[in-house]
């Protein structure tokens, strides 16, 4: 497979990098890990006539504690970075595990977490999780800086809310409080370099040990248009004390949310059984680990 | 336009002239005539052009040259000293696990990822760090035994 040709561009400073999105913009394309963007020039589903690389740019894959209250994760962080990292496996499990389970070894030690929410693919595997942590993106052009919401980012399969002269820099994400759990479930035919027929994120946290929930969130990939969050079956279980009949309904309510396709992966029918189902047990895995939640 | 690069490889400074799209895994087969380092499915899938770049597993056809400028690589050419082979390379030929043949470099690249990050691996890890290799032989029960046998080899030499 070979590559068509293109101007390489390596900038040094993040200033550079706004200053060639916004002379190049719609005729250049930003690489970081080169998992997705290589793989769709070979297959000339996009032909860049400009590369810009990240690569040099500094602190751009830094995973920084904000004291106690938050990280901020850089755009170029690798998956396997994040699937390695302490502090991001302690208290951001969602986003651990689903960075543990995108593809391969291989590609999670190039693919990068800014790459995996841009390309904005429905089954993406850590849009999910970042959107249970309400991840706030930090995007920059050479004139406008802005955060946005990561619920608020995704527009269809393949698209954003970015302008072409845009880049997302960073991701920030608040730590969560006491007694959460996270958990993240994804489904494929087979376990390592698959594209999720449904994945689930799910964070949630409890009063107490022994007290009822007080916050939930719940988010599905590959079941709509965009990753969604179930806000329904949120609603539903805020307020509740936590049990396996609980989770269950809570499992059915979600499927509401959802307007799955049927593909060569799955059926719209199949997928519905399986968000249901996949719901009910990340909910029950976050419960256990909001149990299991120390200082 | 070309770029100059350099980049270790195997332990010896190598500079060239390269396209901006010429990938790595061009690099080092056509350019340098390192073709123990095998085309797969180009696409990130197969896992036959697996190298390890900065101590890390990663597939070459989808690293750009110009990328691995300054950055240290190991290929399957690297690893025998002296017309001897590595301990994983001897573990593959004693246990069966090699076939065709073809899957072999990207495998015993991904298993010294692995081992030179956790020496005394679970069967499980091994499983996971080969994941992104495919073998059409489908020989893997044999490659993971190698690779187990490999951790004890090496880990009794660290000792001795």
């Amino acid at each position: 497979m070979l590559l068509p040709k293109f101007d390489y561009h390596e900038p040094r400073t993040l200033e550079e990098v706004l200053l060639l999105l916004s002379e190049l913009g719609g005729n250049a394309k930003l690489l970081a890990g080169g998992t997705d963007l290589l793989v769709r020039m070979k297959l000339n589903v996009d032909r860049p006539s400009h590369v810009i690389s990240l690569e040099k740019v500094p602190g751009l894959n830094e995973i920084i504690p904000q004291d106690r209250h938050g990280v901020t994760i850089g755009s170029t962080t690798t998956a396997a970075n994040l699937a390695e990292s302490e502090l991001i496996i302690d208290r951001f499990a969602p986003l651990a595990i689903a960075s543990s389970r995108l593809g391969a070894p291989m590609i999670r030690n190039r693919a990068t977490i800014g790459g995996n929410l841009v390309n904005a693919r429905p089954a993406a595997d850590l849009s999910p999780a970042c959107m249970v942590l309400s991840a706030n993106l930090k995007i920059k052009s050479l004139n406008k800086d802005r955060e946005v919401l990561v619920n608020d980012f995704f527009v269809g399969p393949g698209q954003t809310i970015l302008d072409p002269n845009e880049l997302l820099v960073s991701l920030k994400i608040e730590t969560p409080p006491p007694w959460t759990g996270g958990s993240y479930l994804k489904l494929g035919a087979r376990k390592a370099l698959e594209i999720s027929m449904v994945n689930v994120a799910c964070l949630l946290t409890l009063q107490s040990a022994d007290g009822p929930i007080v916050d939930v969130r719940i988010a599905l990939g590959a079941v709509a248009p965009t990753p969604v969050r179930a806000f329904a079956a949120e609603e539903f279980l805020i307020g509740q004390k936590p049990s396996e009949s609980l989770f269950k309904e809570a499992g059915s309510i979600g499927v509401g949310m959802c307007s799955p396709i049927t593909d060569h992966r799955g059926t719209m029918e199949y997928r519905c059984m399986m968000i249901e189902s996949l719901t009910h047990r990340a909910l029950q895995q976050a419960y256990h680990r909001a149990l299991e939640w120390k200082l | 336009m070309k770029k100059i690069i350099k980049l270790t490889i195997n332990g010896e400074s190598v500079e060239a002239a390269v396209e901006p799209n010429r990938t790595l895994l061009q690099f080092l087969r056509e350019d340098l005539g390192l073709t123990g380092t095998k085309h797969g499915c180009g696409l990130g899938d197969c896992g036959a052009c697996t190298v390890i770049m900065e101590g890390r597993a990663v597939n070459s056809c989808l690293i750009l040259a110009i990328q691995a400028h300054g950055k240290e690589i190991i290929t399957i050419e690297g690893l025998a000293e002296g017309g001897r082979l590595h301990p994983i390379q001897q573990a593959f030929v004693d246990k069966g696990a090699i076939q065709c043949g073809f899957c072999t470099p990207g495998m015993i690249l991904s298993a010294k990822a692995l081992l030179d990050r956790n020496p005394k691996p679970t069967e499980m890890e091994i499983r996971t760090a080969i994941s992104g290799n495919l073998c059409r032989c489908t020989g893997y029960q044999k490659i993971v035994e190698a690779i187990e046998s490999a951790s004890e080899t090496i880990g009794s030499e660290e000792v001795s």
